[in-house]
């Protein structure tokens, strides 16, 4: 089939002329074919959508209900209105938790979305040039990514937990005295980015070297030609033909650090002083510790909510890129 | 373009999509079932126990269990663990579904607060039979008025968990230092094992280490003090608590205290007493089997210290078992429990772990004997100390959740062992925490 036939037929598709029709509209036995098609469809597809229904969209409508109430982990309570927002957004006792809880949870994010990019996708460039055990590096430098985070977070708390913890033994070995890497409110903060940066980077990592392997060579030698040199080709050519991958690694990355629950909540518990605690963490202890389920749900309510405006946000982004 | 990582084009809607299901992951972690439909009791009784002691524990209680043989009409009992992970979601949506047990241990507080949501059947009936058997008047003193709320028996006690003064016998000889017996000798211990560069009040408030904040009452109570008034109102700033954490803050600011402890896990404190870096500090009855090795021989529970006031006391925890209103037979939950406390006794003679009996009889068997420091914390510990509604009270009652291992608490115990803080703020920020908690 020609080029030309094949612009043609699209072209007819396009004004709704069949491939070989004439142009007539179809008759009404093609109709009744076409809406049992449909029906066709919808039944087989009806079991996964409902359960799709059911996981995503009924605790969210559920969450909701709640977030609007005064009710226990048993009782659905008394309808209060936007009570439980206001009082965690303005005048309420959580509100200066929360909005300590939200500004961690933003450093947390962009820490952990950043700092695990930039290595995952230094790493991708350095996996790209073929050295001996290439295959074997790989492997290890998924292990923070495959290993549980259960054990990744005992393996951190061995490492700085206690004075005679590795590393400060390290830092007292190089004169900074006894460091309290996770009793120190700042140092707590800190530990738990870079832990978690730790645990990210390898999906980073795997992110980038597929975008990487889509790229093609003979771009960069086209640019070789033209004079380029590495850090040209880096800003230029890799960095713009990598930007659909890297938006779509930012976007889950950012939905894994808002929700992570468990590398915080395992480390430090969102100590000392609250000074780690995320806006996950704090819904969790705001509702199965203080037992405020309205107030806990407002919280997750809220969270889910930012969480949806940035990924559509950067999805734009993602569209912006493609069309460019 | 292809996305290379799914080989694919992504439409805008599929992926928001996508985004908005992984979005409500925190939803889902912070949603609860609220609903009370469904569900219902089977014929058999549902008990719930946690997993208390070792590995030996649960499937020794499972078997005593399921020896049980009820009466004439009155349903057999089933046995489920049930992990600690979790556990108060567990509860909660088992209880909200009626599909949970007639007959669970669980969370300290837990009785109180389902007694306060109406899903409590009380123990009232129980223990007058138990004055006929003997059972009731074997209670440690104290015990089973921990239980009462006002419209009766919330729970039985079931097993202890005490807050002691425990103590590194090497250490001590090797700093020179005596037992502490008062605030003072207790300083005076402290400045010794420092010398050594051996921290004397060893404690861990980190992730999911709770006994922080519980040694902290202790000194409270220990002065006279404590967390609520006999209206079961939150009364901290008290001139007698004031004195408590001054006195702390003092241990702190002194060195003291291991500044890292703030932070520290209960696996973290052992391992400071294992390093023999910690030589005196407040933990469980179970310290010693926990650290385990050359400990077993060389920590040793130290006598109650007296506090300026002239007073002593400390903290603890009656746990206790629940009898639920969603039961096949309330007859069939009384009687089952009956059969259990008559027979639960190799729990604790049989080293399962658990912690201390609430039985006399079975602290008097020649198997409890054998534990010097065990016989020390019911014969000195148990009889002066007391529960979170201390000083105005004996019994338990809803309000204590909002100190028990919350962020309110986790807060103030950081705040004073971080050493950032001075008493009266601490209680303070402390006292308005609670009470914003138990208005909501």
């Amino acid at each position: 089939m020609s080029t030309s036939s094949i612009a043609d037929q699209v072209g007819r598709a396009k004004r709704g002329v069949g491939v070989s029709g004439s142009g007539r509209s179809a008759g009404p036995r093609k109709n009744r074919r076409l809406r049992a098609k449909g029906w066709t469809y919808i039944i087989f597809t009806a079991p996964a959508l409902v359960l799709l229904l059911l996981i995503n969209l009924y605790p969210v409508i559920y969450a909701a209900y709640q977030s609007l109430r005064n009710g226990t982990l048993i009782q659905g309570g008394d309808f209060v209105g936007f009570t439980n927002y206001i009082d965690t957004l303005v005048s309420g006792n959580l509100s200066p938790a929360f909005w300590q809880a939200a500004l961690f949870t933003l450093i947390f994010t962009l820490v952990g979305v950043f700092g695990s990019w930039v290595i995952g996708l230094v790493l991708a460039l350095l996996l790209r040039t073929r050295i001996p055990g290439g295959g074997v590096f790989k492997v290890l430098l998924l292990l923070p990514w495959i290993v549980p985070v259960v054990v990744s977070a005992f393996s951190w708390n061995w490492l700085v937990a206690t004075p005679q913890s590795p590393f400060p033994m390290l830092a007292q070995s190089l004169g900074l005295g006894n460091v309290l890497f996770l009793a120190n409110p700042t140092l707590a903060k800190v530990t738990v980015c870079v832990f978690k940066v730790w645990i990210s980077f390898p999906f980073m990592m795997m992110m980038m070297s597929s975008a990487l392997a889509s790229v093609d060579n003979n771009v960069y030698e086209a640019a070789k030609v033209d004079g380029a040199g590495s850090w040209q080709a880096f800003t230029q050519i890799t960095l713009p033909l990598i930007s659909r991958s890297t938006y779509i690694s930012w976007i889950l990355m950012t939905i894994f650090c808002v929700n992570d629950f468990p590398t915080i909540f395992l480390l430090t518990g969102g100590g000392p002083v609250g000074s780690t605690t995320s806006l996950v963490v704090l819904a969790y202890r705001t509702v199965f510790e203080n037992f405020q389920v309205g107030p806990g749900v407002a919280i997750a309510f809220m969270t889910t909510i930012v969480l949806i405006v940035v990924s559509v946000i950067l999805y734009r982004q993602i569209r912006k890129a493609s069309v460019e | 373009m292809t996305n290379s990582f799914t080989g694919s084009n992504v439409s805008r809607r599929s992926f928001i999509g996508l985004a908005g299901a992984a979005a409500s992951i925190p939803l889902l972690a912070a949603c609860t079932g609220g609903s009370s439909s469904g569900g219902g009791g089977s014929k058999t009784l549902k008990f719930w126990n946690m997993p208390w002691g070792n590995t030996s524990f649960n499937p020794l209680d499972k078997k005593i269990t399921e020896a049980y043989k009820p009466a004439n009409g009155l349903p057999a009992a089933s046995y489920q663990e049930i992990q600690w992970a979790n556990f108060t979601q567990t509860f909660s949506s088992a209880v909200a579904s009626n599909t949970g047990p007639a007959v669970s241990s669980g969370g300290g507080t837990q009785a109180f607060q389902f007694e306060s949501q109406g899903a409590i059947a009380y123990a009232d009936n129980l223990l007058n039979s138990w004055k006929n058997n003997g059972l009731y008047a074997d209670f440690l003193p104290g015990l089973l008025d921990a239980m009462k709320v006002p419209k009766g028996y919330a729970a039985v006690p079931y097993n202890l968990d005490m807050r002691v003064l425990w103590y590194s016998k090497s250490l001590l000889a090797q700093a020179g230092a005596n037992v502490p017996t008062d605030w003072q000798s207790f300083l005076d211990t402290c400045a010794a094992l420092k010398k050594i560069g051996v921290y004397g009040y060893g404690t861990s408030a980190g992730a999911g280490s709770f006994t922080g904040g519980h040694i902290l009452v202790s000194w409270m109570i220990n002065n006279g003090g404590g967390l609520f008034d006999q209206n079961q109102q939150p009364n901290c700033v008290t001139q007698e608590n004031i004195d408590a954490m001054n006195f702390v803050l003092e241990c702190v600011n002194k060195g003291y205290v291991d500044p890292a402890s703030p932070t520290y896990t209960s696996a973290n404190a052992q391992s400071q007493w294992k390093a023999k870096k910690f030589g005196m500090g407040f933990d469980t009855a179970g310290l010693a089997q926990n650290v385990g090795g050359a400990a077993l021989d060389d920590l040793v529970v130290a006598s109650p210290l007296t506090s300026p006031n002239g007073k002593k006391g400390a903290l603890y925890f009656p746990n206790n078992i629940m009898m639920y209103k969603n039961t096949p037979s309330q007859e069939g939950s009384e009687a089952f429990l009956t059969y259990y406390y008559q027979n639960m006794s190799p729990l604790w003679t049989q080293a399962t772990g658990i912690g201390l009996p609430p039985l006399k009889s079975i602290t008097q068997t020649k198997e409890f004997q054998a534990n010097a420091n065990n016989v020390k914390v019911i014969n000195e510990w148990q009889p002066i100390s007391k529960t979170w509604a201390a000083p105005g009270g004996t019994a338990l009652f809803l309000g204590v959740t909002t100190v028990d291992g919350t962020p309110a608490m986790d807060t103030f115990t950081q705040s004073i062992l971080g050493g950032k803080t001075d008493a009266k703020t601490a209680l303070t920020n402390l006292q308005n925490a609670i009470k914003a908690n138990m208005k909501s």
